[in-house]
């Protein structure tokens, strides 16, 4: 009855990977009505299919009920896909799911754990749990305290720790047995800046270790700097779908490319009404400039906010030719133009309307 | 097993770290005492924990789903669940662990009453088969009440719809047993009275092990610890 009993659930497949294969997940049933299947159940997951690399930190973002959790906790088999395959380390997360589950670290949102067990007897416990070997036991849970900077509280119990503390013990818990992939749900809710800070960093450190070398890092958050802070590739999730994938650049650059920016210029202060409506008018009748709005500031200048047409390529060059034309002498004093930020991408993909979502919602 | 074994010793380790144990084990140790001084202790009576181990059975249907109750449901309010289930442990692991660390500490809450032993070979002779054997008998009328316990307590994250559903159905069972048996034609009046485990307590007090009393006993255990673990998985589909 040695530690050995379990060990053959304990083997790593060589490519630390998570994979997922038009995975769904519905809360309640569907019910097949006269012509068309209709939904009456929630469809948190959406025919999710996904590949997460090891080496990388992995971003899931999404608003509250967008299907994270509930996407996190399949891949955990703490939930059972109601269509789909998710394999772990290639160990399938239901046929094979004792693997699977040993191959995962997890700190669940919130990271729930034992108020009345102390920190070192928590961290045994899930040792045992993971079958991690008794003489190996002791640096296992070492190397865990250390990582997680919890060596000075190792004898306090858990329930009298704050809560950037608890969610330490909890990664503690989850890193304990070096696991190829590492799933953190919502890792720096309820914590300070500073600790949010650390998190950060002890997460990118992560990304190193497991069996191979490298691990499978998986986040989600809600917080949209949080993610394009701390990740190298960010899942955008909306509606139990997934909506764009890619690096935060490559989003922002992609909604650039797909979204209109703009253009904002403004006059010196002193600048006469007519040499402004000139500059307007100008401006205005540049190929590919849609729409001038004037505003007037406080200090006497104005401010021209300009729209281009969806097709429109760069006009700055355009625009300052313009306006250069249409006054004699100097009259600007900024020419910018304004992309959209990643909050502003992740905003248009969560809020653009799907029709393939079935009307009932989602939220999990 | 390295896992089960885990989890049974950290619950069983749990019930001291939280008041609810010390105050079940308190309470119990008070009951089973003045039962045994108001019901043995007396001049003219036998050298034996008969009459004391036919009321136990009554303190156990109280006692036991107040063990029983935080197994499960404490995991599901907190949410501790969630890395529990997570973790390569089987749902019928996952029950046994629990079910054992429970009745390790019943057993434990049994171990002083042992002294009642102690005190009647200081005033007589005592026949120890019979208390053996009623000490057999409670501990396996605890493995049944603590397995349906552990059901009730695996479907609700509230501890006290546990406590009262457990309690319920422990109380219904044997009530609606006396009353079916004593209503009922053959061969159902049969059957009710076989669910009854008043007379079979009654046999262990008496000294008698009877196998079916002991099988009785473990394969409805059995059969609620697997339930359990039924209940844990379907958990998984919703």
């Amino acid at each position: 009855m040695g530690p050995a009993s379990g060990v053959h659930q304990c083997v790593y497949a060589p490519d630390p990977m998570i994979q997922a294969d038009r995975v769904s997940k519905l809360f309640g049933r569907a019910t097949p009505s006269t012509g068309s299947s209709r939904v009456r159940g929630v469809l948190a997951v959406d025919d999710v299919s996904l590949t997460i690399e090891p080496g990388v930190v992995t971003g899931l973002l999404g608003p509250n009920g967008a299907g994270k959790t509930t996407l996190i906790r399949m891949m955990t088999s703490y939930l059972t896909p109601s269509a789909g395959v998710i394999r772990i380390c290639g160990h399938d997360s239901v046929l094979a799911s004792g693997a699977a589950r040993a191959s995962i670290g997890y700190l669940p949102e919130s990271a729930p754990v034992y108020p009345e067990m102390r920190v070192e007897d928590f961290l045994a416990y899930r040792a045992r749990i993971f079958c991690v070997p008794r003489d190996k036991r002791k640096a296992a849970m070492d190397r865990a305290l250390d990582r997680c900077s919890l060596a000075d509280v190792r004898h306090r119990r858990i329930g009298q720790l704050s809560k950037g503390y608890r969610q330490r013990v909890g990664l503690a818990a989850a890193i304990l047995h070096d696991p190829a992939v590492l799933i953190l749900d919502e890792p720096s809710s309820g914590l300070d800046p500073s600790q949010i800070q650390a998190m950060r960093a002890l997460v990118r450190d992560l990304t190193m270790g497991g069996p191979t070398g490298k691990r499978v890092v998986l986040l989600s958050s809600h917080i949209l700097p949080e993610v394009s802070l701390t990740c190298d590739r960010v899942l955008i999730i909306a509606r139990g779908r997934i909506r764009a994938d890619g690096t935060p650049e490559q989003l922002v650059n992609n909604a650039a490319s797909t979204s209109r920016s703009e253009y904002v210029l403004e006059t010196l202060a002193g600048l006469s009404e007519s040499a402004t409506g000139a500059i307007s008018a100008g401006v205005g009748g540049l190929p590919g400039v849609e729409s001038v709005h004037v505003e007037v500031l406080g200090d006497g200048s104005r401010r021209l906010k300009i729209r281009p047409t969806a097709e429109a390529g760069d006009l700055r060059e355009a625009i300052a030719r313009a306006a250069a034309a249409s006054a004699p002498g100097p009259a600007l004093r900024e020419l910018s133009r304004r992309t959209p930020t990643l909050e502003e991408v992740f905003n248009g993909i969560v809020e653009r309307p799907e029709s393939l979502v079935p009307a009932s919602g989602v939220a999990s | 097993m390295t896992r089960t074994w885990a989890i049974a010793t950290r619950e069983y380790a749990s019930f001291f770290r939280t008041p609810l144990g010390w105050i079940v084990a308190a309470l119990f140790l008070f009951l089973s005492g003045l039962v045994f001084a108001q019901q043995t202790l007396r001049p003219g009576e036998p050298a034996s924990l008969r009459s004391f181990f036919g009321v136990w059975w009554s303190m156990l249907v109280f006692i036991a789903p107040s063990i029983s109750m935080r197994l499960f449901a404490e995991e599901l309010r907190t949410g501790t669940i969630e890395p529990l289930m997570s973790a390569p442990v089987s749902e019928a692991g996952l029950a046994t662990g629990k079910f054992a660390g429970a009745l390790m500490f019943l057993m434990t809450c049994l171990a002083p009453t042992l002294i009642y032993a102690g005190v009647l070979e200081a005033l007589s002779r005592p026949d120890y088969g019979p208390i053996a054997a009623g000490y057999l008998g409670v501990v396996l009328l605890g493995m049944m009440y603590l397995s349906v316990g552990l059901l009730f307590s695996s479907l609700t994250s509230s501890q006290t719809l546990a406590f009262m559903l457990t309690l319920f159905v422990l109380i219904l069972s044997e009530v609606g047993a006396t009353a079916a048996a004593a209503r009922l034609d053959e061969p159902w009046a049969g059957i009710a009275r076989s669910l009854s485990v008043q007379p079979r307590i009654a046999d262990f007090a008496r000294g008698i092990i009877d196998t079916g009393h002991v099988s009785f006993f473990l394969i409805m255990s059995a059969f609620f610890i697997l339930s359990t673990a039924l209940a844990l998985r379907v958990r998984r589909w919703h």
